[in-house]
């Protein structure tokens, strides 16, 4: 092992010898190919330089089997210059439709092991963690599926609207996507996010404590725009029955107002069709109200006078409190945040500045403001809110931190435009007890020991 | 398929309304027509979400664009509605007659459900177990004692449920779990029937029937626990819990109260397998026991 020069905290390790056997394969797999290409057209120079470039990222670590160069001459990922740096790059359209990194493997949706029994009746978790801004990559929107998921013919896929209205009618994709569209910016939260921590700290990284969380912009044509269309009697409506097209159909009610506010029947989705896995090609976009009555494969809209008691109305998505009764309709996902960066799981690499980043959001409009506190809750300062903030929106929160390396507690604690300030624990535990799984949005506590380690705790 | 006639029966449809004057067509009403119950008589729920006031307009596009949106979209024909129109709502509208018993339940139980549920609806195999949990007592008092105590290790189906349509819409529209849609509604009924003789709701004997199902919601263990929360349904409500937004020498309550044992500590995987490998932090070494280095050290 050679002592290598140490440019700054960071440098002491390069990233590739950090990255698991997977991935370093990976990785070479794709160095490979890529020299394949860069031989068949003829860039012989691209070879050479690949014969440095297989060290690639991991001269660092292992020792560059190209030209060697002292370390004490400096960083030999600057002075070996690599095959990206001295061959020729791949073309345009080698990917019709483009795919991350393949460095960036690591980053995947993943089921956290003993939620669920059965694959199609589960969820797999965003990770929150590893992402920038608000806007979730359509690949790593979280996934919450009833009875499987479908990639169902648009051609062959209908919309129908009927109970209170002038007239039951049909709509393709074709007559949906002729109507007037928005495009609006909305988080989608499942209501039983941070569902493990009502006790106790059970899972390890922010990514199962808070990944049943997503933002996207949703296109669509406004819900009250059809239920126009359909002659709805608004007169009589108190309610909308949703109900999906897979296997469980699945069924919520969205009362009337809501319907005429801000619901969309979309079918965009960051610019592109929904992903088969959030409803392609049509779904209800419900903003600031719990993921499950956002209908994926939304087929049937029905406009009624009464609530419906459907499964999710009834049996689940009700929230047992202490005396055994439960509350039934809690939908709104209510103000909430937490620090993605540092979280739980991440070991720090040195003290000193860390730019501590993190997600706040409220199912009653905007968030206001952030507060951070790096001493569990006793002294807390505002964090700045990145732009745009969107009413029922994911929105970005920076603070500057410098780690002196002693212990430390990080909390982040959101204020929405209603005023509401988000909970700690035990003012939620006060009133609804530990058992109600649903609608926790309580703050997150992230503590960092000497050695660096973040670790899931709760502090009051 | 949608044919041209179709479409254009759709469209002289909607000129017919149109000439109508705004006729309200209620299609549920159109249903019950055709073999759908009459809803069944129930107190008014004392959970109803909906307010008592409404809005007192009808939905009625501009003249210029109605007009152009005639032509977007189709009537719905009636065979259409009833296809789709499946959902049975908390008064029992939408529930199709018919009939089963516990004997019938138990021969479809065996060979659709048993699979999954186990033969009793006890099995946690795949699922959340359907029955145990409730007493005879819970009957008479229809609120499940377990519920409140947290004894029985499960929350089943039957300690939760306070209403018999919900069970009798979700079996018929999404069960069994590989085939869903496919019972026919007698052997719903007959499903039904057997859960609930399993819970020791209804006897052996016991026929449940659109006919006696509103009676029979009424011996639910849990008919009475769920409650309206207002707060939690509509945008404008505030909420359950208050918490100043206090900024400096905020009372705490000292010490960590939970942390992650290190046992669960890899019980997600290597979290360093699982993030970045580059960037402020690293993912830790979860399958490693904690580090006792100093930071930047290793």
């Amino acid at each position: 092992m050679r002592e290598l020069p140490r440019f700054s905290g960071r440098i002491a390790k390069a990233p590739e010898g950090h990255l698991d056997p997977v991935l370093l394969e990976t990785a070479r797999v794709a160095r490979r190919r890529f020299m394949g290409r860069a031989l068949a057209l003829g860039a012989g120079a691209a070879a050479t330089g690949l014969a440095n470039a297989q060290g690639g990222g991991s001269t660092a670590a292992a020792g560059p089997p190209g030209k060697p160069s002292s370390s004490a001459d400096g960083d030999p990922a600057i002075l070996n210059l690599p095959a990206h740096t001295t061959g020729l790059g791949q073309p345009v359209a080698a990917t019709g439709y483009g795919a991350p990194s393949t460095w960036e493997r690591n980053i995947q949706r993943r089921q956290s092991p003993g939620l669920t029994q059965v694959a199609q009746a589960s969820v797999s978790f965003c990770p929150l963690q590893s992402l920038f801004g608000i806007i979730t990559p359509s690949g790593l929107h979280f996934e919450r599926h009833h009875q499987g998921w479908w990639d169902i013919d648009p051609a062959q896929h209908r919309l129908m609207v009927n109970g209170l209205v002038r007239e039951a009618r049909v709509f393709t994709m074709d007559d949906l996507m002729r109507l007037p569209s928005v495009s609006r910016v909305h988080f989608i939260e499942c209501g039983a996010n941070s569902a493990m921590e009502w006790g106790r700290s059970t899972v390890p990284s922010v990514q199962y404590t808070h990944g049943m969380l997503s933002c996207a912009e949703f296109t669509g044509v406004k819900l009250s725009t059809l239920l126009d269309l359909c002659g709805a009697d608004l007169r009589r409506a108190r309610t909308v029955l949703a109900e999906g097209a897979d296997g469980s159909s699945m069924t919520r009610t969205i009362a009337i107002e809501r319907a005429l506010d801000d619901v969309i029947v979309a079918w965009g989705m960051n610019g592109e069709m929904l992903r088969p896995e959030n409803g392609y090609p049509l779904r209800l976009v419900v903003p600031g109200v719990q993921g499950v009555s956002w209908v994926k494969y939304l087929r049937r809209l029905e406009v009624g006078d009464q609530p419906y008691y459907t499964k999710d109305e009834e049996l689940h998505y009700v929230d047992l409190m202490p005396d055994g009764t439960s509350r039934q309709f809690t939908s709104i996902q209510e103000c909430k945040s937490v620090i993605t960066t540092p979280s739980g799981a991440q070991t720090l690499l040195d003290t000193g500045y860390y730019n501590v980043t993190g997600l706040a959001w409220s199912g009653r409009g905007k968030v206001r403001r952030v507060d951070v506190s790096v001493d569990s809750g006793r002294n807390w300062r505002t964090a700045r809110l990145e732009g745009p903030v969107l009413s029922k929106a994911l929105t970005r929160f920076n603070i500057d931190w410098v780690w002196d390396g002693t212990p430390a507690v990080l909390q982040s604690r959101a204020i929405d435009e209603t005023g509401y300030v988000q909970p700690k624990i035990n003012q939620l535990r006060a009133v609804r007890g530990t058992r109600s799984i649903y609608h926790n949005n309580a703050i997150q506590s992230w503590r960092v020991a000497e050695t660096g380690e973040v670790t899931n705790v709760q502090a009051f | 398929m949608v044919t041209v006639d179709c479409i254009n029966a759709g469209r002289r449809a909607w000129r017919v309304a149109a000439a109508l004057a705004m006729v309200t067509v209620d299609i549920a009403a159109l249903s019950a027509s055709a073999a759908i119950a009459q809803p069944a008589q129930r107190a008014a729920p004392s959970a109803s979400p909906m307010p008592s006031t409404s809005p007192s307009q009808t939905s009625t596009p501009s003249a210029a664009t109605s007009a152009a949106f005639a032509r977007v979209g189709r009537a719905a024909t009636p065979a259409e509605v009833r296809a789709w129109d499946i959902d049975v709502r908390g008064d029992f509208a939408g529930l199709p007659r018919g009939a089963g018993n516990v004997a019938l339940g138990g021969r479809i139980w065996e060979a659709r459900c048993a699979a999954c549920h186990g033969v009793f609806g006890e099995s946690n195999e795949v699922f959340t177990p359907l029955v145990g949990g409730t007493t005879k007592q819970d009957i008479e008092t229809g609120r499940v004692k377990s519920l409140v105590s947290g004894g029985h290790p499960h929350r089943t189906t039957l300690m939760r449920a306070s209403r018999l349509s919900t069970l009798w819409d979700y079996v018929h529209r999404a069960m069994p779990w590989n085939a869903p849609k496919s019972l026919a509604p007698d052997e719903v009924y007959g499903v039904l029937a057997y859960l609930l003789n399993l819970g020791e709701i209804v006897p052996d004997d016991f026929t449940l029937s659109d006919r006696n199902i509103a009676e029979t919601e009424r011996r639910l263990p849990n008919r009475h626990g769920k409650v309206f929360f207002r707060d939690l349904w509509e945008v404008a409500g505030k909420g359950d819990v208050a918490n100043p937004a206090c900024m400096r020498d905020c009372p705490v309550e000292g010490q960590l109260a939970a942390s992650l044992p290190d046992a669960a500590r890899n019980a997600n995987g290597n979290i360093a397998e699982q993030v970045r490998p580059f960037g402020p932090a690293r993912g830790t070494d979860t399958s490693a026991p904690p580090r006792t280095e100093p930071v930047g050290t290793r």
